[in-house]
C-alpha cells in the first residue's frame, strides 16, 4: 500500500517531529511574550553594537547553511556524492559559526552578571531566564543539527545512506533556522534599548 | 547548477532568490526595529515578517510547496490550531491565578 503523502516513512517521521517541536518553541515564545506582559519592568537590554550586529551576522549565516544544505540536497539527488559532502561540509561548517557567535554573546552577558534569573540592571529577573532558556533550546538544537549533518555526510560518503536520508535531514536543518526567523525578531529585536 | 532533488521542485537559482529575499527580510526587520514605532505596531509588523520568511522556508527550503496537498492540509493546520489555542488559553491561566482565594 503506498503512502497517501507520496513520502518516504522517515520524511513523514521527520514532519511530525517537526509540528511536535515547533509546538514546543511555540510554547516558549508565548510564555516569553505573556511573562513580557505581565512585568512593566522588563529590560530591554541590547543595543545596536554589538548584540543586534552579532544577531544579524548569526541570522545571515543561519540562512545561507538554509542554502548551502539545500545545494547538498540538490548534488546528492544528482548523484555528485563529492559536491554534496562539500556542501554538507560547509552548512556544518556555518552551523559551527553561528554557535561559536553565539556562545560568544552569552559569555559576554554572563560577564556583565547576566544569569538565569539574575537581572544586573535592576529589572525583571526573568529576563534572563527567558532569553537563555529560548535561545539555549535554539542552541542545543544546532549543535545536534550540526552532529546529525556529519553523521549524515560520512554515511553518505561511505555509501550507507542516500540522498533521500540526505534530504530528511535537511528537513531538520531548515526547521531549525525558521525556529530562529522568530527568535531574532521577538527575543533580539523586541529588546532593543 | 541548476539540477532539482528528484527532478521536481524549484531549480538553485529559484533557492538563491529566496535565500536573497529571506536576507532582505532580516533587514528590513533591523530597519524597523529603529523606525521609533509603537511596541504593538513593532510587534505585529515583526510577526507578519517572520511568517512571511517561515512561509518561504516551508514552502521552498523544507519543499512543501512540491509534495502532495495532502502533506500540508494534513500537517499545518493543526500546527496552526495548537498555536491559536495556546494563544488563547494561556492568558485564561493568568486570569484564574488572580481569581485565587488567600490563604486563611
Amino acid at each position: 500500500m503506498s503512502s497517501p503523502y507520496g513520502i518516504q516513512s522517515k520524511k513523514l517521521a521527520m514532519w511530525l517531529f517537526i509540528v511536535a517541536d515547533a509546538s514546543t518553541f511555540g510554547a516558549m515564545l508565548f510564555a516569553y511574550g505573556f511573562l513580557r506582559l505581565a512585568n512593566p519592568a522588563w529590560t530591554r537590554p541590547f543595543a545596536f553594537s554589538p548584540t543586534i550586529v552579532n544577531g544579524s551576522v548569526m541570522t545571515v549565516v543561519l540562512l545561507t547553511s538554509s542554502l548551502t544544505m539545500v545545494a547538498a540536497v540538490v548534488a546528492a539527488h544528482a548523484g555528485r556524492t563529492p559536491a554534496a559532502i562539500r556542501w554538507l561540509g560547509a552548512t556544518m561548517l556555518l552551523g559551527t559559526v553561528f554557535a561559536v557567535l553565539h556562545l560568544r554573546e552569552w559569555f559576554a552577558m554572563i560577564g556583565e552578571g547576566w544569569r538565569l534569573f539574575q537581572n544586573p540592571l535592576g529589572g525583571s529577573p526573568l529576563f534572563g531566564a527567558t532569553f537563555f532558556g529560548i535561545t539555549g533550546l535554539h542552541l542545543l538544537h544546532v549543535v545536534c543539527g550540526i552532529v546529525v549533518i556529519g553523521v549524515i555526510a560520512t554515511g553518505f560518503r561511505r555509501g550507507r545512506f542516500d540522498a533521500d536520508h540526505v534530504e530528511t535531514t535537511s528537513l531538520y536543518w531548515h526547521f531549525v533556522d525558521l525556529v530562529w526567523m522568530f527568535v531574532f525578531p521577538l527575543v533580539y529585536l523586541m529588546n532593543v534599548r | 547548477m541548476t539540477a532539482t532533488p528528484a527532478g521536481r521542485g524549484p531549480t538553485m537559482q529559484s533557492y538563491v532568490l529566496v535565500w536573497i529575499g529571506l536576507i532582505l527580510i532580516v533587514g528590513v526587520e533591523v530597519f524597523l526595529t529603529y523606525e521609533r514605532l509603537s511596541a504593538g505596531t513593532l510587534l505585529a509588523s515583526l510577526l507578519v515578517l517572520a511568517l512571511i520568511e517561515a512561509a518561504l522556508a516551508v514552502m521552498y527550503f523544507m519543499h512543501l510547496k512540491y509534495e502532495r496537498p495532502a502533506l500540508f492540509w494534513s500537517l499545518i493546520p493543526y500546527l496552526v490550531f495548537a498555536l491559536v489555542m495556546m494563544d488563547h488559553f494561556w492568558p485564561d491561566a493568568l486570569r484564574l491565578m488572580h481569581q485565587r482565594l488567600s490563604a486563611p
